[in-house]
Parts: structure tokens; C-alpha cells; sequence
């Protein structure tokens, strides 16, 4: 009764501490949401039916275009233990406004990007100037299978369209991308490799690196490609650390002012019956009627916020798992109930007869 | 018949940046059950201390107050607001309503705050100062009259034992003060609890059974 009646009787100073709390919890939801676009290109780029990746021997983990396919794949293909060696020619090719990374394959390979079921719309590569993109590509850019797209000099076709989730979301032929490219002789970013066995992974992997190549399975280079975004990590832990804190300051600053305030009236409730306990109590009930509506506004914050870097970013990714928003919500209450504590303890401890006397 | 309120030498002296103010120098008081006595003193005599001390919202720096033959320099303070919850009422200075609850809600308060049901007894109580149909309103949208019955009830709501009142006319003209204190008197008919009340007005301390004097922290006439 008279916490609710308390913070409605200051409509303006309870909107900027309920919208303080929710741009905190939205803030939090939306940037960690948004690291998640990092964990999606990684997975995409190792959500293949293979083992191992093989990269030319390099100190980074970088785009390049140099080792002669066949020769690499032949030679792969001769350490036991290796199934199939999937060459993959990977370039930039800008589309819907954004730069995306086009998979060159053969298109015999495409089974182990995704199999015939994840062709939505059209059909799979068969060869020649064409290509097929996944749905989240064709629906930010309006694509359509049969529409062309003019790059390097070229008309390229969209044959299909694939479920979102195979490794990239452009795939040409990989001797289109070489010709495009004035390639000599069919060249590879990298390769996939399939086991016999998928026991012997490591025996493998070893038996590749003497060969002098950079080897990898799926998960480590899923990590080595995760790891790489620390430092974007790092930042929006700093972001998301400060406005956090700030959010705090404003309820403790918010809270002590309204103590202030109530000087009188925590006199009176003394001199009627009130325990320190209960006004301790009746300062934190109006902070968590706050935090309450805080975290409410939040999430819509949140959703609103999320729908509109969608819209303005539809390749972007920020998934937010419902566990979240509950770590967000426990955030953000024992956040305002921490900035409360003080000037509720303060509260609880003013003499009733100063109190009385205030003006 | 038993003194319900008690106080033996008692003293208290404030302390403030260094400068020591006594406010009491030794009182003796004891009000028995369902008198009525009123303190009369100018301002600064120490009636204000005095009625905190009895309301038991300060401490004495010497001496000892009993209620109901309790000693309450010994007891706790969670002992002590549960004495004052069951006993006391106290009708302050200015009235001092919460400005964001109705009258029902305001007459309702002390109830709440010890743990029980308010039930009907808050818009009973505000139907025996005659503000049951006000009973929705808030403060700000009742007459000053209107507010001091409504700090009447909700000092009264309890069923205390004692009922402290500082100045309850203080802001009133004398025709709201005339009925202020009628109601007080029917009140007190009522339900008979022992009474103090504090004022300069010697129309309203002549109301009581008994007039005591003060001056200077002491009584000078009782």
C-alpha cells in the first residue's frame, strides 16, 4: 500500500529510475545478445560434414586463396586415414549491402554442406555461372531463385536457396570463383577433410601437419575463430560492466533522495508503530517495486531493440536465451536492491524525534 | 488506582556540536488510568521532550518512565516499539498524515504495521470523528479540522492505553478547536484511556481532570 502509493506519488522521478533499470537489463541482453552473431559465424563455418580443416601454413587463421587444389587434395587424399578432401575457394562478394564470404566448391561436395533437404527453394550447384544463397541472405536482400547478381564482371544466377545454417552463405562453383578471380588452375582457401574413422582424427591430424600444413578439427578451430573476438568480448563486457554501474548509481542516488525526502514521514510511521525492520522493509519494497517495473520495461526495451537491429541489420545475429533474460531480471534486482540497502539502513536507523523535527 | 504511566527524575539533555541542552531536570509524573491531564508551559519548557520520552521515541539521560508498571529503560527496541504498538497512540504536532494515503489508509497504518486485519475498525473509527464518507479522500483534499480528526482516529485505532497528544489544536481556529477537543472528550468517555495532552491553550488544558504546569524542564504547579 504505501510503497506502490509512494512511487506513484512521484511519476517522474519513478519513470527515470524504472527506465534506468530497463535500459541497464536491455543494454546487458541486447550487447551480450549481440555476441553471439560471433558464435554464429563460427558455427556456421564449422557446421560442415567433415573433421578437420587444413589451412596453408600460416601463424594466423586468415582468407587466402593460394594452394593449388588438386595437387593439395591429392596429396591429402594419400595420408592414410583420409576419406575425401573437400577444397573450398573463399572470397569476399558483397551482397544485400554487406560483404559476404562466397564458399567456392565443387559441386559434388555440396552434400557435405548441407544435404538436399536444406535446399529450400531451386536446386543445388551444378556448374557453370551460378550460385546459391541461404534464406537469411535471401530474405535481407530480397533474393529470389532465378534473379542474377552482377559481381566481378559477371551475371551470376541463384539456382536455390538453402536453410540458414550451412557454412557460408554464398556458394558458387569453385571453378566459377577461380575464373571470376583470373585464377591459374583451380586454387583453395582451405580444405575440409573427411575420416574413415572418426577415431583416428588425431593420428591424422598429425600425419597432415608433418606435411607442413595447418591442421585443425572442428572444434578447435571453432575456438581458435571464437577466441580471435575477445577483444570485441572485452569491450562489451566494459560496456555492459559500466552501464550496469551506472544503473546502480541512479537508484542509490534515487533511493537516498527519496529518504531524504521522507524524513518527516519515516518520523511519523516510528511514532505510530513502525520497527526499523519495517522501515527498512517499506524503503526496499518501493526499490523493488522499481526494479520490478525496471526489469519489465527492460525486456521490452530489449525486444523492441533487438527487432530493430534486425531490421536494420538483418544478417546481424542476437540470440538471447531465455535463461538470460532470468539472469538479467536477478541482475537487475539485486543490483537496485544493493543501491537501496544503504539509505533503507539509514531510513531504519534516524532518530524519530529528528525525524519529527524536520523540516 | 495504578499509575498506567509512570516517570521518576526524570532528565534528558540533548547533545549537539558540543553544546549540552537540558530539556528536562528531573520530572515526576504519574497518570492514572483514564485520567485525563494536560501539561501547560510556554515554548522551549520541554512538554515536546516530555511526551517523546512517554511515547517512548527517546530515551531519558536519566530517571525512569514505566507504563502499565513496566520499566521500558530495560527493555529492547523491539520490546519497546511493541510496547508503544499495544499502548500507545500519539497524536503529533501538525498531524503529520501520509500524504499519499487516504484517511481510511492512514487510519489503517498502525494496524497494519503491528500485523493485523484491519477490518472494518479503520472506517469505524473515522465514522466516530465523522469522516466516515471522506474516507477516500487524501490529505491535501480535507479541511485542517478534517486532518486533526483524522490523526485523532488513526491515534486511536489501536485501542490504546494511553493517548499522548502534542498541541492537537495548535492549528486550528478556535470553532475547529472547540470540536477537536468535544470529540476528544466523548472519546475519552468512550473508551477510557488515559489522556496527555500538551498545550499552551488554557481553554483546551482546563478540558482535562488535572492541569500541570511547566517551566524549564520542570513542573512548577500540579
Amino acid at each position: 500500500m504505501l510503497p506502490l502509493a509512494n512511487i506513484l506519488a512521484r511519476p517522474l522521478r519513478t519513470t527515470v529510475s524504472v527506465l534506468a533499470v530497463g535500459v541497464g537489463v536491455a543494454l546487458f541482453l541486447v550487447l551480450v545478445g549481440l555476441t553471439s552473431m560471433l558464435d554464429e559465424i563460427a558455427r556456421r563455418t564449422t557446421q560442415v560434414e567433415a573433421h578437420l580443416m587444413v589451412w596453408p601454413a600460416s601463424d594466423q587463421v586468415v582468407v587466402s586463396g593460394g594452394l593449388p587444389a588438386e595437387k593439395v587434395e591429392k596429396d591429402l587424399e594419400a595420408v592414410p586415414g583420409v576419406e575425401h578432401a573437400i577444397p573450398v575457394l573463399r572470397w569476399p562478394f558483397k551482397m544485400a549491402g554487406r560483404v559476404q564470404n562466397v564458399y567456392g566448391i565443387r559441386p559434388e561436395d555440396w552434400q557435405y554442406f548441407a544435404l538436399d533437404d536444406q535446399i529450400l527453394e531451386g536446386r543445388p550447384l551444378e556448374g557453370g555461372a551460378e550460385m546459391v544463397i541461404d534464406a537469411r541472405l535471401a530474405a535481407a536482400g530480397g533474393y529470389r531463385v532465378g534473379q542474377t547478381v552482377e559481381r566481378w564482371g559477371h551475371a551470376f544466377r541463384i539456382v536455390g536457396i538453402a536453410k540458414e545454417g550451412v557454412a557460408g552463405r554464398v556458394f558458387m562453383p569453385i571453378d566459377t570463383v577461380g575464373e571470376a578471380l583470373q585464377q591459374t588452375g583451380r586454387r583453395a582457401s582451405f580444405f575440409y577433410v573427411r575420416v574413415t574413422d572418426p577415431a583416428s582424427v588425431a593420428p591424422v591430424r598429425e600425419a597432415i601437419r608433418e606435411r607442413g600444413l595447418n591442421v585443425f578439427t572442428l572444434e578447435e578451430f571453432y575456438d581458435v575463430l571464437a577466441s580471435s573476438f575477445v577483444d570485441m568480448d572485452l569491450v562489451i563486457g566494459s560496456v555492459v560492466f559500466v552501464a550496469g554501474f551506472v544503473c546502480f548509481l541512479v537508484i542509490l542516488l534515487t533511493v537516498y533522495t527519496m529518504v531524504i525526502e521522507r524524513t518527516r514521514e519515516i518520523g511519523i510511521l516510528k511514532g505510530i508503530g513502525a520497527s526499523r525492520a519495517q522501515v527498512f522493509g517499506l524503503v526496499l519494497a518501493e526499490a523493488g517495486l522499481i526494479a520490478g517495473a525496471g526489469i519489465v520495461a527492460g525486456f521490452l526495451l530489449t525486444w523492441g531493440g533487438k527487432a530493430l537491429i534486425l531490421h536494420l541489420q538483418p544478417l546481424w545475429t542476437v540470440e538471447i536465451p531465455p535463461v538470460r533474460y532470468l539472469l538479467a531480471a536477478l541482475l537487475a534486482a539485486g543490483g537496485t536492491l544493493l543501491g537501496a540497502a544503504q539509505p533503507a539502513a539509514r531510513a531504519a536507523r534516524q532518530d524519530p524525534v529528528e525525524s519529527l523535527r524536520y523540516e | 488506582m495504578a499509575s498506567i504511566l509512570e516517570t521518576r527524575s526524570l532528565v534528558k539533555v540533548y547533545h549537539a556540536d558540543g553544546v549540552e541542552t537540558p530539556a528536562l531536570r528531573g520530572v515526576d509524573l504519574a497518570v492514572d488510568a483514564g485520567e485525563f491531564v494536560s501539561i501547560m508551559g510556554p515554548s522551549g519548557c520541554g512538554k515536546s521532550t516530555l511526551l517523546y520520552l512517554l511515547g517512548l521515541l527517546a530515551t531519558p539521560t536519566e530517571g525512569t518512565v514505566r507504563i502499565d508498571g513496566r520499566d521500558v529503560g530495560i527493555l529492547s527496541d523491539g520490546e519497546r516499539t511493541r510496547l508503544r504498538r499495544r499502548h500507545i497512540g500519539y497524536i503529533f504536532q501538525r498531524f503529520n498524515l501520509l500524504a499519499t494515503l487516504s484517511a481510511e489508509e492512514n487510519v489503517a497504518l498502525p494496524l497494519r504495521l503491528r500485523g493485523d486485519r484491519s477490518g472494518g475498525a479503520p472506517r469505524e473509527m473515522l465514522g466516530a470523528v465523522g469522516l466516515e464518507k471522506k474516507r477516500r479522500r487524501r490529505p491535501n483534499q480535507l479541511s485542517v479540522g478534517e486532518q486533526q480528526r483524522v490523526a485523532i482516529a488513526r491515534a486511536l485505532v489501536t485501542r490504546p492505553t494511553v493517548l499522548l497528544a502534542d498541541e492537537p489544536t495548535g492549528n486550528l481556529d478556535s470553532e475547529a478547536s472547540d470540536r477537536v477537543m468535544d470529540l476528544v472528550g466523548r472519546l475519552h468517555r468512550d473508551t477510557g484511556q488515559a489522556i496527555v495532552l500538551i498545550t499552551h491553550n488554557r481553554q483546551v488544558a482546563d478540558r482535562a481532570d488535572r492541569l500541570i504546569r511547566m517551566h524549564d524542564g520542570r513542573f512548577v504547579d500540579t
